[in-house]
């Protein structure tokens, strides 16, 4: 399989539709008006291309290929087309000595965007993840020294990811922990939505700066609502109608997935409206409570990822409707009581005293 | 000095009525006000907050309980005593008509004299006719928004109020008549209950009034 420079699958253009259609997705997705796609696009289509420089730490790369392997390759194509990927490990035909060299003259020609995925080792020395026999910190450093600015791609580069999770036996951290002097932008998640991805590299590209966030630096136009805000099984869990357990009634019938551990009420991102794949999924649509990917530490804070706090009261058991209604029949019950004793005693009175009462 | 008698109205049903009523009402307008404006947001609809679905539980339970109580008042229109009958106070006689028209004068300040009643005046005796009258419109509103997929309440509701929207519509105009009704009748309550030495408010807590005795 030719795997020479990008991957085989991805065409290196993009038909005009497929251009403007993810420019306005991102345009959308950045919560810009539609009058600004045009400026997008332009900016898009410069043909000045930003030089990206693309790091690889601790990781798994499932944020690469989550974001190549995207369905929609005019996405995947598009990001390759509006970048100038000088230095990417998996993605590039050098190897060895070869590639050392490209990411050496790419750093050298300087004014760069930054891409990190994985986390940092500091540990030790750093000495648990190595590339070239230097550590992760000594390339990050030097790669941060001349970038204009950074991305932190991934939970992984934003926070520490999975192998930050307690013990951390390799000390990781993410960009930010390292990194103190440059702009760092966070797009988080495990893997992120490749749009938010594209949106956050096309405003920088639009608006010549990168885009407000918030405390966890994360762009606010993708990260700025909670998931359980959007989630189209809100009414379930306004109803309180729940799945019990995976493959129950209630889980068959699409009920709210927060006692099988949803932490959707406690995350951050646009999934529910973004969504994944170009098929309009993401976990809960799919019958999986989110596991808050996109929140510092979620593999210590979010464990058990199918549980929920024990004991949490969840108003009418049942499920609101199905218990008012037990509640009204109770009550109705009551009400037909009362109104047979009142109408017993008014009979009774009536033929002890043998005339209508009066009071 | 008018000498009085002690009489008895109110009989243990109607007073059961009335507080379970009132206090219903007063219940389904703050969670419903709620429910129709969530202020809180969602700064306080976290991991183990459930505002919006407390406020429709504590709604929809509130709702059974002001449905039965109109239930009882409704038997008690044609099954109460003598006060409580229908008959008594809607200006459907003449006896009521002209009671209406005194009363009107007599609240506006316009002449001291009126007819004491021992059960309502005519004037209040409309005014609570007509609340149980939309009390009706309001729990059927309610019932037909609760149970959108059951066969009797869809064609009832639909057929009085039209679709879920437009019954919403009406269930909040009606809270605001509720809202109103509550201010106006607490104030009547007491500007009679000081103008007057008939114990009216104790009357709707033991089921006496006093009636001063013909001399
Ligand atoms: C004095 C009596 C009542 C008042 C003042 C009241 C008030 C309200 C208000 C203000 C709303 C919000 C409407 C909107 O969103 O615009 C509401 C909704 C509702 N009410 Fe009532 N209500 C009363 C009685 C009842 C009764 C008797 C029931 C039936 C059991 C009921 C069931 C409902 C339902 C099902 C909703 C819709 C809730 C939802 O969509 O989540 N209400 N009510
Ligand atoms: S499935 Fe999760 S995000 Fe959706 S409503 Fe339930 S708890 Fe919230």
């Amino acid at each position: 399989m030719n795997r020479s420079l990008f991957l085989g699958g991805i065409p290196k253009t993009v038909s005009r539709r497929g251009f403007l259609r993810a420019c306005a997705i991102a345009t959308a997705a950045m919560g810009l008006p539609m009058e600004m796609v045009p400026k997008v696009a332009q900016a898009a289509s410069d043909p000045k291309r930003p030089s990206v420089v693309w790091l690889h730490f601790q990781e798994c790369t499932g944020c690469s290929e989550s974001l190549l392997r995207a369905s929609h390759p005019d996405l995947a194509s598009l990001i390759l087309n509006l970048i100038s990927l000088d230095y990417h490990e998996t993605l590039s035909a050098a190897a060895g000595k070869q590639a050392e060299e490209n990411l050496e003259k790419a750093i050298e020609r300087g004014n760069y965007v930054l891409v990190v995925e994985g986390g940092i080792p500091l540990k030790d020395g750093g000495v648990y993840c190595k590339i070239g026999g230097k550590t992760a910190v000594e390339i990050l450093k030097r790669a941060a020294e001349k970038a204009a600015a950074i991305i932190a791609i991934g939970t992984c580069a934003a926070y520490g990811g999975v192998q930050a999770a307690k013990p951390n036996p390799t000390g990781a951290v993410g960009v930010s922990e390292v990194i103190k002097d440059k702009p760092i932008i966070n797009v988080p998640g495990c893997p992120p939505n490749p749009h938010n991805f594209l949106s956050t590299v096309l405003y920088y590209l639009t608006f010549k700066k990168l885009p407000p966030t918030d405390k966890f630096g994360r762009p606010l136009f993708a990260y700025g609502r909670k998931v359980h805000d959007h989630c189209e099984r809100r009414p379930h869990f306004d109803e309180g109608r729940f799945a019990e357990r995976f493959g129950d009634v209630g889980h068959r019938l699409g009920f709210c997935l927060y006692k099988v551990g949803c932490k959707g009420p406690e995350t951050y991102s646009n999934c529910p409206v973004i969504r994944f794949n170009d098929v309009e999924v993401w976990p809960v649509s799919v019958g999986n409570g989110c596991y808050g990917c996109t929140e510092p530490n979620f593999w210590d804070t979010m464990t058990p990822f199918h549980k929920r706090l024990p004991n949490v009261k969840i108003p009418g058991g049942k499920g609101i409707q199905a218990s008012a209604t037990e509640i009204g029949k109770a009550a109705l019950g009551v009400t037909a009581a009362a109104v047979a004793i009142h109408a017993g005693v008014g009979i009774a009175k009536r033929l002890a005293t043998g005339s209508k009462s009066e009071e | 000095m008018a000498a009085y008698e002690k009489k008895y109205v109110w009989s243990v049903l109607l007073r059961l009525f009335h507080w379970t009523f009132a206090p219903s009402i007063f219940i389904l307008i703050v969670t419903g006000l709620y429910i129709h404006w969530p202020w809180t947001n969602t700064w306080l609809e976290g991991s183990h907050q459930f505002t919006m679905a407390v406020m429709r539980w504590i709604h929809f339970i509130a709702g059974m309980l002001f449905t039965c109580a109109v239930l009882a008042r409704l038997y008690l229109w044609f099954f109460g005593n003598k006060y409580e009958k229908v008959w008594d106070f809607l200006p459907i006689t003449g006896r009521n008509v002209k009671n209406l028209i005194s009363t009107l004068l007599y609240y506006a300040y316009l002449t001291d004299h009126h007819e004491e009643r021992l059960g309502h005046n005519a004037l209040a005796g409309t005014a609570y006719f007509f609340t149980i009258f939309l009390a009706v419109l309001q729990f059927i509103s309610g019932l037909y928004l609760l149970y959108p997929e059951n066969g009797f309440f869809v064609s009832l509701g639909s057929a009085l109020f039209g679709t879920q929207q437009e019954a919403r519509f009406i269930h909040y105009i009606l809270n605001w008549y509720f809202a109103w009704f509550a201010l106006v009748h607490i104030y009547i309550v007491v500007w009679n209950d000081i103008k007057n030495p008939e114990g009216l408010i104790s009357s709707i807590f033991d089921g006496y009034k006093f009636h001063k005795k013909e001399s």
